[in-house]
């Protein structure tokens, strides 16, 4: 099977990866952010790039994702399935929080995609930022929730999973099973599923939405659906990068998921150009590593003065922001335009067949 | 004798104070080859309109192959089988030529579940209803997850779209551009690109909005044919908007024509271009028309 072959090469990549550097924790870490981001900027895309929506609270989703797929993981913790080695136990166990966390997450998706029917360009901006100040205050005040929900009759369950959320304080103790390995795999995985969709009907009617709604409509593209189609997946998307970032930090709080988090994706897919993949990973990496680069560069310059360094966080955003000035006065259209390395490579050979 | 495929009965629209469109009757047969004509602002886009379902009818009422489609939205007519283009252009731009017309090409998917059975259960009770959504939803999601995991019969379908594609740009003379993107076309390209687009939706009528418009005399004529010509091929009802009367007289069997929402004139055009109204509006505008 050709469509396999891609699978089995990244595996090899990966497992090699993992057993050269798995042991170092700084880049273990710093490679699962990377992930979870690039992750988050593809999923963005679907929506924004694609779809021409234009969502900015993409840090809602990922919280619905973290809190379903940790809280999960935290409650069956100690559960294994014994005819299995430990290890892998574990990793099926991973794979089941981050589905739901995922499904969690898409369902949300669904809520605020419908808004997506009637709004357009600030108005949606609005909603969605909305939805993910909401879901940020809900888990802050999470506490409260869960004891009015358990004295619901039918809801005392979620009421004792909402319970789990920590509020304020956040959940700690979540087993830490996203491996090198496991984010990255995830990584491919959602990569490829989102270049598969560009390239096909459904990739395609989404980008007829971006293009001209009203022509879309008229060809027989259900814009409605789609729109909120797209919502559905890319907050899908969003739900896992969340599930795996759960299960590398050693806590998760509503300080993970706030606006700024939410603008860091924008500018990432802004930046690598909307409705490229390609443009939205190269960002992604990019501005992943930037304040980790600027950190360890203010350490050096302190002296090993740790207090210059952690002024990195403060600037980071207007940082983002210069950059983002600067691409659009240069290239507006960002980095990559709505192109794709792999467009690039088939045109350079359709070129080559010519000459 | 079976219903039209498309027919209007006695349609008006208001927008505010305005009466864009009154009593307007029209019937699009297999076959036919019919003209709207009117100077500007006479109401001919808004037919379109309101035949394409961007507008719902103020009165009266449109039917798509006798069954009634007030209040559908346009991409349900459109899946009935009415297809159109726009006055002024309206291409998915930043695509390539190839892929406006992919767009327009549904696959044909075997769907799980009875799309009619579907339906039915959508207009029960809320139980029905909820069934129906979840069904249809099943089916939707299960296509995306097709189109993820590149299943043959995923590939297969979509090796048709682009082979029913590909031989639509042939047909229009487009091959050549079909991997440049729309928005870099010549102005006449664009306009064929954009019928090329609607034939793809396979419809039984086509509705072309000024086709001809910005084209010089000669190329005028040379689409007039390629008009006639796809008529017979694909074997459609075709209205054609046009401000040219001349134009329209050579190849039209029948004309309607529109001045300020009212219909003043309909029938054989030799006997429409002597009728006093039509020439009173014509003449109001561009006596050149008529000559
Ligand atoms: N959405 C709308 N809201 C308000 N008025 C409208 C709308 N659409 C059209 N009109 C008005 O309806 C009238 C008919 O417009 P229409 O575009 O149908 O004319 P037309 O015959 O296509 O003219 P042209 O030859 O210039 O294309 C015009 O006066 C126009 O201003
Ligand atoms: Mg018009």
């Amino acid at each position: 099977m050709k469509s396999f072959l891609p699978v089995l090469a990244a595996l090899t990549v990966l497992a090699v990866l993992q057993l050269v550097l798995g042991s170092s924790e700084y880049f273990v870490y710093l490679a699962s952010l990377v992930g979870v981001n690039v992750v988050l900027a593809v999923s963005l895309n679907v929506i924004n790039g694609m779809t021409g929506q234009f969502s900015i609270g993409h840090a809602g989703f990922m919280a619905v994702g973290a809190y379903v797929a940790g809280t999960t993981s935290l409650l069956l913790k100690d559960d294994q399935l014994s005819f299995l080695p430990p290890a892998m136990s574990d990793q099926l166990f991973l794979l089941l929080a981050l589905l739901l966390g995922g499904a969690a997450a898409g369902a949300f998706g669904f809520l605020v995609g419908l808004p997506s029917l009637r709004l357009r360009g600030d108005y949606l901006a609005i909603v969605t930022l909305g939805f993910g100040e909401i879901i940020r205050v809900v888990i802050q005040n999470s506490d409260g929730l869960s004891k009015s929900l358990a004295a619901l009759p039918g809801l005392a369950p979620v009421g004792r999973f909402v319970g789990q959320f920590g509020g304020a304080l956040g959940v700690s103790g979540v087993p830490q099973r996203s491996t090198f390995f496991m984010v990255w795999f995830w990584v491919f995985v959602l990569v490829l599923l989102a270049r598969r969709l560009s390239d096909s009907s459904h990739g395609r009617w989404l980008k007829a939405i971006r293009e001209d709604e009203v022509a879309a409509e008229a060809m027989g593209v259900d814009t409605t659906s789609y729109k909120v189609r797209a919502f559905v997946v890319s907050s899908f998307f969003a739900g896992i990068a969340g599930g795996l970032f759960a299960h590398f930090v050693p806590i998760i709080n509503p300080g993970s998921f706030t606006f700024v988090k939410s603008m860091e994706v924008v500018v990432m897919i802004v930046a690598g150009g909307l409705g490229s993949t390609t443009g939205a990973i190269v960002a992604a990496v990019f501005l992943t590593l930037l304040p980790e680069g600027l950190r360890s560069l203010f350490l050096k310059l302190g002296g090993g003065d740790a207090s210059l360094a952690q002024k990195v966080d403060q600037v980071r955003m207007p940082i983002y922001g210069m950059l983002l000035v600067v691409i659009m006065l240069t290239r507006s259209q960002g980095l990559f335009g709505t192109h794709e390395a792999w467009d690039l490579w088939a045109r350079r050979k359709r070129a080559g067949a010519k000459a | 004798m079976s219903a039209p495929l498309l027919e209007a009965r006695s349609v008006s629209i208001r927008f505010g104070g305005l009466k864009a469109l009154s009593a307007f009757s029209l019937t699009i047969s297999r076959g036919d080859l019919k003209g709207l004509i009117g100077p500007n602002g006479a109401g001919k886009t808004t037919a379109f309109n309101v035949l394409t379902g961007v507008y719902e009818p103020t009165e009266g009422e449109v039917l798509v192959g006798g069954e009634r489609v007030n209040g559908k939205r346009p991409f349900q007519i459109n899946r009935l089988g009415v297809a159109r283009t726009f006055q002024n252009i309206r291409l998915f731009k930043q695509l390539t030529a190839l892929d406006n017309v992919r767009i327009a090409v549904l696959p044909e998917t075997r769907r799980w579940f009875d799309a009619a059975r579907v339906q039915a259960l959508k207009r029960g009770g809320a139980a029905q209803r909820a069934l129906g959504a979840a069904l249809d939803a099943t089916d939707n999601y299960r296509d995306w997850w097709r189109a993820f995991l590149r299943t043959p019969g995923f590939l297969r379908e979509e090796a048709q779209v682009t082979a029913r594609a590909e031989e639509l740009l042939s047909v229009m003379g487009l091959s050549h551009r079909k991997d440049e993107l729309a928005s870099s076309l010549p102005y006449g390209e664009q306009r064929r690109l954009e019928m090329a687009r609607a034939l793809g939706t396979r419809p039984k009528v086509l509705l072309l909005d000024e086709p001809a418009a910005g084209m010089n005399t000669r190329e005028k004529a040379d689409l007039m044919v390629l008009i006639r010509a796809l008529r017979d091929r694909f074997d459609v009802g075709i209205l054609v908007i046009e401000h040219d009367m001349k134009l329209v007289m050579g190849i039209c069997e029948h004309l309607t024509v529109l001045d300020h929402g009212e219909t003043i004139a309909s029938g054989d055009p030799a006997v429409v271009r002597k009728d006093a109204k039509v020439i009173e509006a014509y003449l109001g505008e561009a006596p050149a028309h008529v000559a």
